[in-house]
C-alpha cells in the first residue's frame, strides 16, 4: 500500500498479508487500522498485500487462515498470525515484535 | 511411539508450541468476542467462507440503492428475494412479489428465452433481452442477465439475476434514430435546394460564388470558373488571384466594394475583367451579400453574370437614338433649306431673262447659280441621311452593280491603291435603290482611300448573313437574311471613339475643304431607310471595313424606270399653284407663267377648292404635299380626284420619303422633288397634262 513511497534498495523488512472478506465492517476496520499502524511504525520498510478471501478462497490454505481477518507476519521469522480487527495497536505491535517504546 | 515418554523438549520447540497455543487461544478469544467476521472452512472441496451475521449489510444496501433490478431465484423461478428497484420495474409492492414464480411476469412471446436463460450454464453467468409484464400490463424491456449461485452439494440451487430496464435507452436510440433519420431529410432537401439553385443559376447565365474572408478564398460554382475564363483548375480561388482578373484601372473599385461590403453587408458593381482562357474584356456584374457574421470571419456569397452584351445592346441604341434626334434636327433644317434654295433659284431663273450680256454680271450671276446647285447638293445629303429622300426599292444584285462602275471606282482610288472585287458564292438581291447604293460604295470607297495615303487595298465582297432576333435588336432592324457588302482597307483605322461618331452629320477628322463630313452621314441615312444597318470593324493602324446589310430579296421585281426630261417643255392650259409659302408660290406662278400657262394661285387647300368650284377651268393642279390647315396637299388631289377625273393633277415636297409614308399618293400622279429648276417643273408639268389627256382618250386605262 502506502510503502511504494520510499522503496528501499534492499528487499523490505516486514513481508504482511492481511486476509479479509470484502467489505464487511471488522474487514473494512481492519485495512484502516493497518495502514495507520504501517505509517506510523515501519517508515515503509516493508511488503503488505491485502487478500479477499471470497475471491482467493486457496490462498487461506497457505497460511491456515480460519477466520477474518487476520494479519499474518510472514517476516520476519518468526510467522505470526494476529487475528482481529487490529484495533488493540499494542498487540499488534507486540505481535510484530515492535514494542511499544514508552 | 508414546509421545508422553519421549525425551525431554528441546527449549526452542516448546517455545514454538507455547506460541501455537496462544495462537490457537487468541482465534477462539478473537472469535468468541466477535472480533470476525468470517470463519474459512477446509474440506475435501475446497476452502469455504462463511460470512458471519450482518457481516454482508454494505452488499444489501448496495443491492437495495442500485438502479438495476436484483433478484435471487430458485432453481423453479420462484422468486426469493428481490430489491426495490425490481419491484418497481413490475409496477408491484416488493411483499407481493416474494413466493411467486417470475415466470408470471415474462411476456409470453418470450417464456423460450426465459427458460433457456434458467437452464444451468456455465457458472460466468448469461444474459438476454425480453419484455416483462408490469402491473399496467405494458411490456417492459430488459436485459436479464442471471448467474448461478453455487451452494454446495447439498444445498439447493439458487440463481442471482440483474435486470435492467431498457425502456429510456430504447427510446433513446428510438429518438436517435428518429434524429438521424430527420437530418438525413434536411440534408437531403438541402442538396436537392443546392443543386435546383445552381440549375436556376445557370439557367440565369449566373455563377454562384462565396468568399470567406479571414481565408481569403472564393469558391465559385462551374459558371463562375467559366465567366472568368478559367479552365481545368477545380477549386477555390485565391482573392489576389480572382483581382488581377479585374482591369488595373477597374481594381481600386473592385477593392473599395469589398471594403464597403463589411460595412454596409452587401455589394454590387459592373466592371471589366480580362478573360483568363482567352484574353477578352468582358463586363461582369457582380451582386453579394454578407452572410454568417461571426466577430470578424464574415463570409460573403452572391452571384455574376457576363454582361457584356447587355452593356454593348445598350451602347447601340443609346447611339441609335442619338441619331435619331440628329436625323430628326437635320430634317427639319434641311426643309427650310430647301425652300430658301428655292426662292433663290427660281428668282435667278426669272432674272435670266432680263441679264444684262456683260461679262462680269454673267460670271457673277453663274457663281451665284453654282452656289445654288451646291446647296442643293448639301441638301440632298441631309435628306439623306435624315431618310427623307425619295427612295426607289428594287430587287438588287450588289456584286452586279459594283462590276459595273468598276472602272469609276478605280479611277476614284487612284493609282497607288489595289482594287478587289471577292467573287460571291451566290448573286443574291436584296431590296435597295441601285443609284444611292453605288453613291454608297463610292463613298465608302473614297473613304477607303483617304485613309491610305501610302497606298494599299480595297477589297469588295458581299455574303448573306442570318440577324437573330438577338443581334437584330442590337443592330436596330428587324431579324431575317441580308445581304451584306463590306468595302475593307488596309488604312490607318479609326480609334473607338471616333468610330462611334462617324455617322453624324459634319463630323471629319479630315482638313478643312477636304472632308465635309457628311459621306457617312448620306451613307448612314440610306441604309437606314432600306431597312438594312451598318457595322463598322475598324483597329487602328490596321484598317477598316465598313459593312452595309441590306434586306435579302428572292423576288426579281422589275425596276420603276424613272428618267428626267433635261430640256424645258412650253406648254399651254391654266394652272392652279398651291402653296402656302410665298415666295415659293411666286417663283412657282411666274416660271410657269414664263412657259406659256395661264396660272392661278392659292395660298392652302381650301381657297383652292374654291377656285376650282368657281368653274375658271382648270386643266392642272400643282399643289405643295405640306400646308397648314385642314387639308394637305395629298387629300386635295383625293378630293379632285374624285370630283374633277379629267383635271390633271402634280405634287411636289421637300419632305418627299416621309410624307409618303404617312399617307397614299394617287398612283398616277407624279411627286416632283423640292428644289426643282425651270426644266424639271416644265418637264413634270407637261407629264402630267400628257397623262390626263391620255385618260381622256382611253378612260379604260390607267395613267402611264
Ligand atoms: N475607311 C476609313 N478609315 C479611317 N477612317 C475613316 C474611314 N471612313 C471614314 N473615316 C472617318 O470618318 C470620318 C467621317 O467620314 P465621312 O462622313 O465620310 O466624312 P469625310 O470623309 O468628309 O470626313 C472621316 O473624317 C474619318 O475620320
Ligand atoms: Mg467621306
Amino acid at each position: 500500500m502506502d510503502h511504494d513511497s520510499a522503496p528501499p534498495a534492499n528487499p523490505p523488512r516486514y513481508k504482511l498479508r492481511l486476509f479479509i472478506t470484502g467489505s464487511t465492517p471488522r474487514s473494512t476496520a481492519a485495512i484502516q487500522n493497518m495502514r495507520r499502524i504501517c505509517a506510523e511504525h515501519l517508515q515503509g520498510d516493508y511488503d503488505l498485500e491485502v487478500i479477499d478471501v471470497y475471491q482467493h478462497p486457496d490462498a487461506t490454505r497457505d497460511y491456515q487462515i480460519v477466520a477474518t481477518p487476520t494479519l499474518v507476519k510472514v517476516l520476519p521469522e518468526p510467522l505470526r498470525k494476529i487475528i482481529g480487527d487490529l484495533s488493540d495497536s499494542e498487540r499488534v505491535l507486540a505481535g510484530l515484535n515492535l514494542a511499544q517504546e514508552p | 511411539m508414546d509421545r508422553s515418554f519421549s525425551p525431554p523438549l528441546s527449549q526452542a520447540h516448546f517455545d514454538d508450541l507455547l506460541e501455537r497455543l496462544r495462537e490457537a487461544e487468541e482465534t477462539l478469544d478473537a472469535i468468541r468476542h466477535g472480533e470476525v467476521d468470517a470463519v474459512v472452512v477446509g474440506g475435501s472441496s475446497g476452502q469455504k467462507v462463511y460470512t458471519l451475521e450482518n457481516a454482508d449489510r454494505p452488499y444489501r444496501v448496495i443491492i437495495e440503492q442500485m438502479r438495476e433490478g436484483a433478484v435471487t431465484l430458485s432453481a423453479d423461478g420462484t422468486i426469493l428475494y428481490c430489491n426495490e428497484r425490481f419491484a418497481d420495474i413490475l409496477g408491484h409492492a416488493r411483499e407481493s412479489l416474494i413466493g411467486r414464480e417470475v415466470l408470471h411476469f415474462v411476456a409470453p412471446a418470450d417464456t423460450p428465452v426465459f427458460a433457456e436463460l434458467m437452464a444451468h450454464g456455465p457458472a460466468s453467468g448469461r444474459s438476454a433481452e425480453l419484455s416483462l409484464i408490469n402491473a399496467d400490463s405494458v411490456g417492459v424491456p430488459v436485459n436479464f442477465s442471471v448467474v448461478d449461485l453455487d451452494m454446495g452439494q447439498d444445498s439447493a440451487r439458487l440463481l442471482c439475476g440483474v435486470v435492467t430496464d431498457l425502456t429510456r435507452s430504447r427510446q433513446r436510440s428510438h429518438e436517435l434514430a428518429a434524429a438521424n433519420a430527420r437530418l438525413a431529410a434536411e440534408i437531403d432537401v438541402r442538396r436537392r435546394a443546392e443543386e435546383s439553385l445552381e440549375v436556376a443559376l445557370d439557367a440565369a447565365g449566373m455563377g454562384g460564388w462565396d468568399l470567406d474572408l479571414a481565408q481569403g478564398l472564393i469558391h465559385g460554382s462551374k459558371r463562375f470558373d467559366e465567366i472568368f475564363g478559367r479552365e481545368g483548375t477545380p477549386g477555390p480561388w485565391l482573392v489576389g488571384e480572382l483581382l488581377a482578373r479585374f482591369l488595373p484601372e477597374d481594381r481600386p473599385a473592385v477593392q473599395a466594394g469589398f471594403e464597403a461590403a463589411r460595412r454596409v453587408g452587401s455589394i454590387e458593381f459592373e466592371l471589366r475583367i480580362e478573360r483568363l482562357a482567352d484574353g477578352a474584356r468582358r463586363w461582369i456584374h457582380v451582386k453579394g451579400r454578407v452572410h454568417r457574421q461571426q466577430g470578424r470571419n464574415g463570409r460573403l456569397a452572391g452571384v455574376v453574370s457576363d454582361v457584356t452584351t447587355r452593356r454593348m445592346t445598350e451602347q447601340q441604341l443609346r447611339q441609335a437614338q442619338k441619331m435619331e434626334a440628329i436625323g430628326q434636327l437635320t430634317g427639319g433644317i434641311a426643309h427650310d433649306f430647301n425652300n430658301l434654295l428655292m426662292v433663290i433659284g427660281g428668282s435667278m431663273d426669272m432674272l435670266e431673262e432680263h441679264m444684262p450680256g456683260d461679262e462680269r454680271s454673267r460670271r457673277y450671276f453663274a457663281a451665284a447659280r453654282q452656289g445654288v446647285e451646291r446647296g442643293a447638293l448639301l441638301n440632298r445629303q441631309l435628306l439623306a441621311f435624315s431618310r427623307r429622300q425619295d427612295l426607289r426599292q428594287e430587287a438588287v444584285c450588289i456584286d452586279d452593280r459594283v462590276h459595273s462602275f468598276q472602272g469609276l471606282l478605280e479611277r476614284a482610288l487612284g493609282e497607288t491603291i489595289t482594287l478587289q472585287l471577292v467573287e460571291p458564292e451566290a448573286r443574291w438581291l436584296c431590296t435597295t435603290d441601285p443609284h444611292q447604293l453605288e453613291t454608297a460604295i463610292l463613298n465608302l470607297a473614297i473613304n477607303a482611300r483617304d485613309a491610305m495615303p501610302n497606298g494599299g487595298t480595297v477589297s469588295i465582297s458581299t455574303r448573306r448573313v442570318v440577324v437573330d432576333s438577338e443581334r437584330a435588336q442590337s443592330v436596330g432592324a428587324a431579324a431575317g437574311n441580308y445581304v451584306a457588302v463590306s468595302i475593307a482597307d488596309t488604312g490607318e483605322g479609326m480609334t473607338p471613339d471616333v468610330a462611334s461618331k462617324v455617322f453624324e452629320p459634319f463630323f471629319t477628322t479630315k482638313a478643312v475643304g477636304k472632308g465635309t463630313g457628311l459621306g457617312l452621314s448620306q451613307v448612314y441615312g440610306f441604309v437606314r431607310q432600306s431597312d438594312g444597318f451598318i457595322t463598322i470593324d475598324s483597329t487602328p493602324g490596321q484598317g477598316t471595313t465598313m459593312t452595309l446589310h441590306f434586306p435579302l430579296t428572292d423576288d426579281p421585281e422589275q425596276a420603276r424606270a424613272k428618267d428626267d426630261a433635261a430640256v424645258t417643255l412650253r406648254g399651254t392650259g391654266s394652272v392652279l399653284v398651291v402653296e402656302d409659302d410665298a415666295s415659293v408660290r411666286d417663283i412657282a406662278v411666274r416660271s410657269l407663267g414664263d412657259l406659256g400657262y395661264t396660272v392661278f394661285e392659292a395660298s392652302h387647300a381650301q381657297s383652292a377648292l374654291d377656285v376650282v368650284a368657281s368653274g375658271v377651268g382648270i386643266d392642272l393642279v400643282f399643289s405643295d404635299v405640306i400646308m397648314p390647315g385642314d387639308i394637305g396637299g395629298m387629300e386635295l388631289v383625293q378630293r379632285l380626284r374624285r370630283s374633277h377625273p379629267a383635271m390633271a393633277l402634280l405634287l411636289t415636297s421637300g419632305y418627299t420619303g416621309q410624307a409618303m409614308a404617312d399617307q397614299p399618293r394617287p398612283a398616277d400622279v407624279q411627286l416632283l422633288a423640292k428644289p426643282y429648276t425651270r426644266a424639271t417643273l416644265s418637264a413634270a408639268v407637261d407629264a402630267a397634262l400628257e397623262k390626263a389627256r391620255a385618260r381622256l382618250r382611253d378612260p379604260g386605262k390607267p395613267g402611264v
